[in-house]
């Protein structure tokens, strides 16, 4: 599987999909104008990864901004993750910086409501 | 709610009044370098729209950098309280022409001094003007600071029109001088007369933004572009702890993308939508506002969901959200009908709406968030 590397601009966040090297990564600020545009290839991406997936799935989430329209496309990668969870072994690490308790609080909120192990690493 | 209604107003007024003299972007606080970039930015992306003159687009670029720097030179020669302090930066077109205008704290004392700098620059024809520079770049009569007059010189042979300008006291100790600039769309120059109108105007609102402690005020069109830039500025002149400034940031995207997504437009097409957006500060919050033209027949449900949403308690709020959140029959381009419950709770404030009558068809929506201090 071809990996994805998308570099992060001002308002598009950081992609890294690399099924090889076993890294799953979206990073910085998604504030897209028309996120459902942007996160189509990601869904794609992950979709195709689940058919033949890693033992184990580590989704990294390392985000500084997010804003609602991302919101709903991250929760369409969760309920991929989700679904792959239940089969295979999937953490979603949810970092946050530190003070960013509107950053914790999001992670928080898909933690209760979607059903995989969530860790969340507090960064500087 | 009562408080509040004045300042919605107050957002209609600023908009018309912003409107009619086509002022597009006033910047009032403190100008870092990272400030004056993103404000270069953003006047230079909207220039690249509205200016089809390459020649002008660089004459009022070039105007534009040397009255910023002007600012930050001098505005750390204020010992005072810094908000009192705060110089502004501002630029309107109108017919054709455009207008920047600086204000920036000075000592009164050094007021006859750049008073007859200025007489002195404005008496001169483009060829004296052009001795003159190289005679002070010389004679290395440069100030301590590093070349105000120069500074000035500089801005009069590039404007091609004469400096206006003007002091304005406010204590014993400093005055704001404001110096307006109206660059030539000749090469020859000497084609506008009579910016003291124009000056006179925005010190007039100046004043208002002094007395209402507005920061940040944009006027015009509304699109991804002008929100990124935005937003840095806006990063760049918040101060306070990462938490607050977060907020700030999240409320503004929500409230710019607003705009430019839900906000409807008089003109057919046009790159974004109009609308105004600024933010201001008082003892205990912060406010950011946002304007807008719709249509009048979103009014009604605009209206039921932000009272909906601003009479939810904290829990109901939070399950609300998640509901949306789950809910992809509202997932397009335009809509994920998270806004006004994200809103909400980052706030953790009521939202404030109000609708002002244009015509038969549209209305001007005004938004406006209450950001607590921590």
């Amino acid at each position: 599987m071809e990996p994805i590397v998308i570099e992060a601009t001002e308002d598009t966040p950081k992609v890294h999909l690399d099924a090889v090297n076993n890294k799953f990564l979206i990073a910085d600020r998604s504030l897209p104008e028309n996120s459902i545009e942007f996160y189509q290839p990601i869904f794609e991406w992950l979709v195709k990864y689940t058919e033949a997936p890693k033992e184990k799935t580590n989704f990294e989430f390392r985000l500084e901004y997010f804003n609602t329209s991302s919101a709903k496309q991250i929760t369409k990668i969760l309920l991929i993750l989700e679904k792959l969870a239940t089969t295979w072994e999937v953490v979603v690490s949810w970092y946050y910086k530190k003070e960013d308790l509107d950053m914790l609080s999001s992670g928080q909120r898909y933690a209760k409501l979607i059903n995989i192990k969530f860790e969340f690493v507090e960064f500087d | 709610m009562s408080e509040n209604n004045g300042k919605l107003d107050f957002a209609f007024t600023l908009f018309n009044a912003m409107r009619k003299d086509n002022v597009g972007y006033i910047y009032r606080g403190y100008f870092t370098q990272s400030i004056t970039d993103n404000i270069l930015a953003l006047t230079e992306s909207s220039l690249e729209r509205a200016e089809p003159s390459a020649k002008i687009k660089k004459r009022v670029y070039s105007i534009m950098v040397e009255c910023l720097q002007n600012i930050t030179r001098h505005q750390e020669d204020a010992e005072m309280d810094l908000a009192k302090a705060y110089g502004i930066f501002v630029i309107e077109k109108k017919n054709e022409r455009y207008y920047i205008t600086t204000g920036n704290l000075i000592d009164n004392k050094n007021i006859p001094q750049i008073k007859k700098l200025l007489e002195k620059i404005n008496s001169l024809d483009p060829e004296e003007l052009k001795n003159y520079y190289k005679e002070v770049l010389m004679e290395g009569e440069l100030s301590e600071k590093g070349g105000a007059g120069l500074g000035l010189i500089d801005m009069a042979r590039k404007s091609g029109n004469k400096l206006s300008y003007d002091f304005k006291n406010i204590s014993d100790l400093h005055s704001f001088f404001y110096l307006h600039t109206i660059p030539s769309l000749t090469k020859e120059g000497g084609d506008a007369e009579g910016g003291e109108d124009s000056l006179q105007n925005i010190i007039g609102i100046h004043e208002i933004l002094n007395n209402e402690n507005l920061l940040l005020i944009f006027n015009g069109n509304f699109n991804q572009e002008t929100l990124v830039n935005l937003l840095s500025t806006v990063e760049g002149q918040m101060s306070g702890p990462t938490s607050f400034k977060k907020k700030i940031f999240y409320i503004t995207v929500e409230m710019l993308q607003n705009i430019f997504k839900h906000g409807d437009s008089l003109n057919i097409i046009e790159d974004g939508n109009p609308g105004i957006f600024f933010i201001s500060e008082k003892t205990n919050a912060y406010f950011i506002t946002t304007g807008n033209y719709i249509t009048k027949d979103k009014i009604e449900d605009l209206t039921t969901r932000v009272e909906y949403v601003n009479n939810l308690t904290k829990e109901e709020l939070d399950d609300f959200y998640n509901k949306r959140l789950f809910n992809f029959d509202i997932d397009d381009n335009k809509k994920s009908g998270l806004g006004i419950i994200d809103l909400r709770l980052k706030s953790g404030q009521q939202l404030y709406v109000k609708f002002n009558d244009i015509d038969n068809r549209f209305a001007f929506f005004t938004l406006q968030a209450k950001i607590p201090k921590a």
